[in-house]
């Protein structure tokens, strides 16, 4: 177990630069998932905690350590590839021992650390059997195995449930909770499904081309994103965003197109005329009869989900996204009033892009 | 396809020609095939053989009549034929084990990147290129004291009493040619192995280093156990091509000094080609051909209780 400090940590290949600082700090024993688009550089972060991957700058310590010149194997970490890089010509249990026997650790020792790690993953009738011969998810459990039988000093995963279909990602994903509440073992985990992502994290670090953008608890990314790119990464379907203007007059509102003025809970702190970007989750959307106070809106597609209902509707030129626990709010063709809950509303500086309030 | 079931079942009523066309339907397919196989491979063979069997000397025009084993016979008292049959597994031995030792060497180090990787894998896989005689009579002067460098280096670094040409030395003259086949066929290994290599997943040996692996340990716990396949079947492949190569040892040395550096190979050639005794150079051909295919189907056997273990 220990602490992982990753101080302006740099990436690049020759001229192309992949990270711009990144700074972290993982506590011990704390699950912490990188969420981002793909191509943002969390497996080159991921790889550079393992020593997969040269450090350009920066620093990155395990336990107080710096194990920036350290190979993989001097950091005592465990790594669970997308792949699983299960070794072919090796048996399961042989999988799982692998590390252990070029430990030179005792034969009983190995004996029942795999036995305690097969029976916490089920893997006890598999243990004779060569990955070839294992589903997908069996693999997946024989790479977490293989991970966890020496209690490394922290786990790091890179999605390492994509290649599973959803009801076994599911299950899976509550296995590695599980686990890690068990062990209490620092971990690291990549992921680009938020689902993922909100479920198991203690805290979420969101990334964005190379750099960090929020860091915080599932909840608090969900509920004040730090700014656009969380806001709309976060959630699905993703967040309504609305450029407009600030207007400080009435106790502050927002002019959006067509002359649509949404009321805001209070005057925003910054000045008047800014330009900014009101955003709103489709689940605060609120969708009544016409009649009512709000926006008139044309209902274009509705997406029924079986958990809910997703409306597309039109208003003020853009396209408002609705999700409702009800069925049969409206049809297509139906024309609607929405309105947008003041308590609910997020406003981001446009230029900037940052959170506002 | 379908009639063809149907004919299984219950008693067939339909005309006995038109069952005979069903039946026969899978055969006329393969015919084409089969025949030209037959044509081509199987008949020169067989004639092949069938001069092992009779008396075939080019310049005797009343040759050609069957003696039944007595070429054999022959053989088995022929003393070069023994000399040649004990040569020829040094040649072998030798040639594919260095070939194949510097071959991997040469793969592992081109499947690590760096700098101007492209031009070293294409000039490594040069030599290939290069006609066999063209690089036989290339060792052949290479190695010769009056045109060439070899003996006045080996000389200068003591390896040599005098700087004299190793291929007319009856106990060295074999390395020569054995030093050209290993420089010509390196390629073939690397290539092989190469392509192998590069078809190791990475992730495999990130996750070994991760386990705690050295890059031996890596090596002998990954490396080996993807190449062992393509290992075997190299192997047996250039084995046998190996041993029925003879252009280099008819170039460079033709067979002497003292048959010193005659394979049974180039025994055949000088036989057919020099005594012109086409019979009794068939017969060797056969006996070379009966070894070799012996050893080939022991490799085989052997690949298949190894896979079995597995
Ligand atoms: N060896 C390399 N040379 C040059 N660029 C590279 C190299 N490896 C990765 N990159 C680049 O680094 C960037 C980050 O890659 P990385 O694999 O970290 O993305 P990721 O966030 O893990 O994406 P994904 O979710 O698709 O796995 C990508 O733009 C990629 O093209
Ligand atoms: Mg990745």
């Amino acid at each position: 177990m220990a602490s992982i400090d990753i101080t302006d940590v740099r990436k690049a290949y020759g001229s192309t630069k992949i990270l711009h600082g990144v700074d972290l700090t993982i506590k011990d024993g704390e699950f912490v998932v990188l969420v981002g688009p793909s191509g943002c550089g969390k497996s080159t972060l991921l790889r550079m905690i393992a020593g997969l991957e040269d450090i350009s700058s920066g620093e990155i310590r395990i336990g107080g350590r710096i194990v920036n010149d350290l190979d993989p194997k001097d950091r005592d970490i465990a790594m669970v590839f997308q792949s699983y890089a299960l070794y072919p010509h090796m048996t399961v249990a042989d999988n799982m021992s692998y590390s252990l026997r070029l430990r030179k650790t005792a034969k009983e020792k190995i004996a029942s650390a795999i036995s305690g790690a097969a029976a916490k993953l089920s893997l006890t009738p598999l243990m004779e059997r060569r990955p070839k011969a294992l589903s997908g998810g069996q693999r997946q459990r024989v790479a977490m195995g293989r991970a966890i039988v020496r209690s490394p000093k922290a786990f790091l995963f890179d999605e390492p449930l994509s290649n599973l279909d959803a009801r076994l990602r599911e299950h899976m994903r509550g296995e590695i909770k599980k686990l890690h509440q068990d062990l209490g073992a620092t971990s690291i985990y990549v992921t680009h499904d938020q689902i993922e992502a909100m479920t198991l994290a203690d805290r979420i670090v969101a990334m964005n081309a190379g750099l960090v953008q929020q860091v915080g608890s599932p909840l608090d990314l969900y509920d004040r994103p730090a700014n656009l790119f969380v806001a709309g990464f976060m959630g699905s379907p993703a967040m309504n965003m609305f450029e407009g203007t600030y207007r400080a007059a009435n106790g502050g509102t927002v002019e959006l197109a067509q002359g649509v003025v949404v009321p805001l809970a209070g005057p925003a702190p910054t000045a008047d005329g800014t330009k900014l970007t009101l955003g709103i989750r489709p689940e605060h959307v609120l969708v009544g009869k016409t009649g009512l106070e709000g926006i008139q809106a044309l209902i274009d597609l509705v997406e029924p989900t079986g958990f809910g209902t997703i409306l597309h509707a039109s208003a003020f030129g853009a396209d408002v996204k609705a999700f409702s626990l009800e069925r049969g709010v409206a049809v297509r063709g139906d024309t609607v009033s929405v309105s947008f809950p003041v308590e609910r509303i997020h406003l981001f500086d446009t230029a900037t892009g940052s959170r506002i309030g | 396809m379908t009639e063809a079931v149907s004919a299984q079942y219950g008693r067939d009523r339909r005309p006995f020609l038109r069952r005979l066309a069903i039946a026969s339907e899978p055969y006329l397919y393969s015919a084409p095939a089969l025949i030209l196989i037959v044509t081509v491979m199987l008949v020169p063979l067989a004639i092949g053989i069938s001069y092992a069997f009779r008396d075939m000397t080019l310049l005797d025009p009343f040759s050609g009549g069957f003696i039944g084993l007595d070429h054999f016979r022959a053989i088995a008292k022929d003393k070069t034929f023994w000399l040649a049959l004990k040569n020829t597994v040094y040649w072998t031995g030798y040639s594919v084990a260095l070939q194949f030792a510097f071959g991997l060497i040469l793969a592992l180090l081109l499947d690590k990147p760096f700098y101007g990787r492209g031009l070293a894998q294409a000039l490594c896989f040069l030599p290939w290129a290069v006609p066999s005689f063209l690089s036989g009579l290339n060792w052949a002067w290479m190695f010769n004291p009056v045109v060439g460098p070899i003996p006045h280096w080996l000389y200068g670094i003591g390896l040599m009493s005098a700087p004299d040409n190793i291929l007319s030395d009856p106990d060295l003259a074999m390395w020569g040619p054995i030093i050209a086949n290993v420089w010509w066929g390196i390629p073939f290994f690397a290539i092989t192995l190469l392509a192998a290599l590069q078809s190791i997943p990475r992730d495999l040996y990130e996750a070994a280093a991760i386990d705690g692996a050295t890059p031996f340990q890596r090596f002998r716990s990954i490396t080996l156990p993807f190449l062992a396949p393509t290992i075997a079947i190299t192997v047996m492949l250039r084995t046998i091509w190996i041993a029925n190569f003879a252009d280099l040892i008819v170039v460079m040395t033709n067979g002497g000094p003292a048959d010193k550096t005659q394979i049974v190979a180039s025994y055949i050639f000088t036989q057919a080609f020099r005594r012109l005794d086409f019979g009794y150079a068939s017969a060797i051909a056969m006996v070379l051909l009966l070894l070799l295919m012996v050893y080939s189907l022991l490799i085989v056997f052997l690949r298949q209780t190894l896979l079995k273990e597995r």
